[in-house]
């Protein structure tokens, strides 16, 4: 019997043939938790951005969410979305993550969206290296348009002329999918796409 | 070793074990105490080759850690998720604790309450001061609103007189709001300070503490006694790591009593093997408890779910609306509750569902004190602690696992508890007679004849 990673209590299980021969689905959160969080399967595209794929909308249970994930830095949580981003991630693509800055990471002792793709079994290339310690979320949209350069591409990497898929845990106004795809294209990638968790309204 | 040390500090941290980096102080105050050694450091989780054990919560329990590679010690690091919300204990994480000498406690006290004990309070009072100064554990076993909080105030201010720490823990946050107040009226001298998840921390030295027994997590040999309130209310009971934490957070000899209307068997013999009883089967005005009255409610949950609310359930509101008596409806479950919700709002559209992770929990049960509205709808969390006057209470599925005797008995223990109105309904609706609901009556018939069960 398992704990349910967010409410912990236990996850009610009946015996079946599926579990007996280890063909069921694992689950890590209870049904009650899960029936909170609300799928967006949001798409869009933007100038620069080939696609924009978003899996769930930001609500309260999604709020609680990120805030045990990063901010009281429960790394296990990272387990919670791994099947869905298992399904939307499949391909052939190049999966780069959206970077954190070095110092940023060693405060929060982990990179979050790294988890995420450990935790989905995603193979993923870090390709580009955050210039700035700033977050996002502190700035006004105003800000957040007329900023440098975040991203740069890492120091020994070359970009293929290829398809590549950046993720994020959450897109708002998409500065940041900008400046990532940005640097991408001008170093040569053909097609920049995007996968996020959340899809946030500012 | 110095003798300069910043009192803040120190009457911050004594008998807490805190984290290092989320003190109310610069670190470079910590950091000057801890060279100083004023203060000690602990690491957060002492790991061996065969377990893990986080020196907050005491939690030990494999599937409440995760290891992890860590970007800041730079390999595997385990954390205790047991006690996460309190902020994450990691084995890079260290914990703090006061090492030097702690202040002296204020000795003048005065008690304000200006009540008379009734000659059965005044007994158990003064069993429960010899227990104390003995230091052995004592339960108040009283019926509900036997005024058992008036019962514990002697022995509270003989303790305060004496410059001792004292904490009163109850597992749930509603407890400690309903007694915050009268314990701050009582003593009004007192350095009070009320801790639950959400409340706001101050530096200051209290001598007396209102804790959820959640909050014990985080104090270590920091009181010279702790009274536990309705310590057998969930989840201290099933949780054996908040049993701990109350351990934890007594010093070693320091005793250990509890209170309550409905203590497990369990709760019973421990005490009946190493401590005292005192119990009370009247109430402080005289009256009988309210005996449970039992009304058949056949498939409540279908008609709910249909969107049609059982007629006898209409007939039962709608009389406490015209009498203008203020009503709780306790419910099983929360969705079947939020079903019923707008049921009853064609009834009164004053009428409000309650539970625990409720938004609003605490403004209701306040606008319900206030006749504001006329009743509430609510899960198990309104059982026990709470007090309005002229209450009528209805249990719906009273025949339900939650609904044990305990539960019951407490739940009916709402009733009557007013010396203006000493009787009220106490309907159980059911589909079904349960042991757990003829054992709850019987108990309560058995009580009012004056015979207790221990």
């Amino acid at each position: 019997m398992n704990e349910c990673l967010l409410c912990q209590q236990a996850i009610a299980s009946t015996p079946s043939w599926q579990a007996l021969l280890g063909l069921e689905k694992q689950t890590n959160i209870c049904p009650d938790c899960s029936k909170k969080f609300q799928r967006a399967d949001n798409k869009e595209e933007s100038d620069i951005l080939d696609r924009i794929t978003s899996l769930y909308s930001y609500n309260e249970a999604m709020r609680e969410y990120l805030h045990q994930f990063k901010f009281l830095q429960d790394i296990r949580l990272a387990e919670v979305f791994a099947d869905e981003l298992r399904t939307s991630l499949i391909g052939d693509a190049i999966i780069v993550p959206i970077p954190m800055h070095p110092e940023k990471k060693i405060q929060r002792t982990f990179a979050h969206v790294d988890e995420l793709l450990t935790s989905a079994r995603i193979p993923y290339m870090h390709l580009l290296e955050k210039l700035d310690t700033v977050a996002m979320g502190e700035k006004s949209k105003a800000q957040r348009l007329a900023m440098k350069p975040l991203f740069a591409v890492k120091k020994g990497t070359t970009i293929l002329p290829s398809t590549y898929i950046l993720v994020d845990d959450i897109y708002t106004t998409g500065t940041t999918l900008c400046h990532a795809a940005t640097v991408l294209k001008e170093a040569g990638a053909t097609r920049v796409e995007a996968i996020t968790l959340i899809r946030a309204e500012r | 070793m110095t003798h300069t040390f910043d009192p803040a500090v120190r009457d911050f941290l004594t008998g807490r074990i805190w984290l290092r980096l989320h003190t109310p102080f610069p670190t470079e105050t910590i950091d000057a105490h801890i060279s100083s050694k004023h203060i000690k450091t602990i690491p957060g989780i002492t790991s061996t080759k065969a377990r893990h054990f986080c020196n907050r919560c005491e939690n030990d329990n494999p599937s409440r850690f995760t290891t992890f590679n860590c970007a800041k010690c730079q390999g595997p690091c385990t954390y205790c998720r047991h006690c996460l919300k309190m902020g994450r204990v990691s084995s890079c994480t260290e914990l703090i604790s006061w090492n030097g000498e702690p202040p002296t406690y204020a000795t003048d006290h005065s008690l304000a309450w200006q009540g008379t004990l009734t000659p059965r309070q005044q007994q158990a009072s003064d069993e429960l001061t010899n227990s104390t100064a003995k230091g052995t554990p004592h339960l108040i076993y009283a019926v509900c609103g036997s005024g058992k909080t008036e019962i514990l105030f002697q022995p509270i201010h003989k303790l305060l007189l004496e410059g001792k720490r004292v904490c009163l823990a109850a597992p749930r946050v509603d407890v400690i709001l309903e007694l915050e107040p009268r314990l701050r009226a009582a003593f009004p001298q007192t350095a009070i300070e009320a801790l639950y998840g959400g409340a706001e921390s101050t530096t200051a030295a209290p001598q007396l503490i209102l804790a959820t027994t959640h909050q014990l997590y985080r104090f270590r040999h920091a009181f010279d006694a702790i009274f536990v309130d309705e310590a057998d209310a969930f989840p201290y009971t099933a949780d054996e790591t908040l049993q701990r934490a109350v351990r934890k957070a007594a010093k070693p000899s320091a005793p250990i009593h509890f209170v309550t209307a409905t203590p497990s068997d369990k709760l019973l013999a421990d005490i009946k093997r190493s401590g005292q009883v005192s119990t009370i089967n009247r109430r402080y005005h005289g009256h009988p408890l309210p005996v449970p009255r039992y009304s058949t409610l056949w498939n409540y949950t279908k008609h709910i779910q249909k969107g049609i609310l059982p007629k006898k359930l209409i007939t039962w509101t709608t009389q406490c609306l015209t009498q203008q008596k203020p009503f709780l409806i306790f419910f099983h479950t929360i969705a079947l509750m939020e079903a019923a919700e707008p049921l009853f709002q064609q009834l009164d559209t004053r009428i409000h569902a309650v539970h625990a992770a409720h938004p609003d929990r605490k403004e209701h049960v306040q606008a319900l004190r206030d006749h504001k509205i006329p009743g509430l709808l609510t899960t198990t969390i309104l059982e026990r602690g709470i007090t309005i006057p002229n209450v009528q209470v209805a249990v719906v599925g009273a025949e339900q696992l939650i609904f044990n005797k305990g539960a019951l008995i407490q739940i009916g223990g709402r009733v009557g508890r007013s010396v203006h109105y000493p009787t009220g309904d106490f309907v159980l609706f059911h589909h079904g007679i349960t042991y757990a609901m003829d054992a709850a009556k019987n108990d309560i018939i058995q009580l009012n004849k004056g015979e207790i069960r221990i």
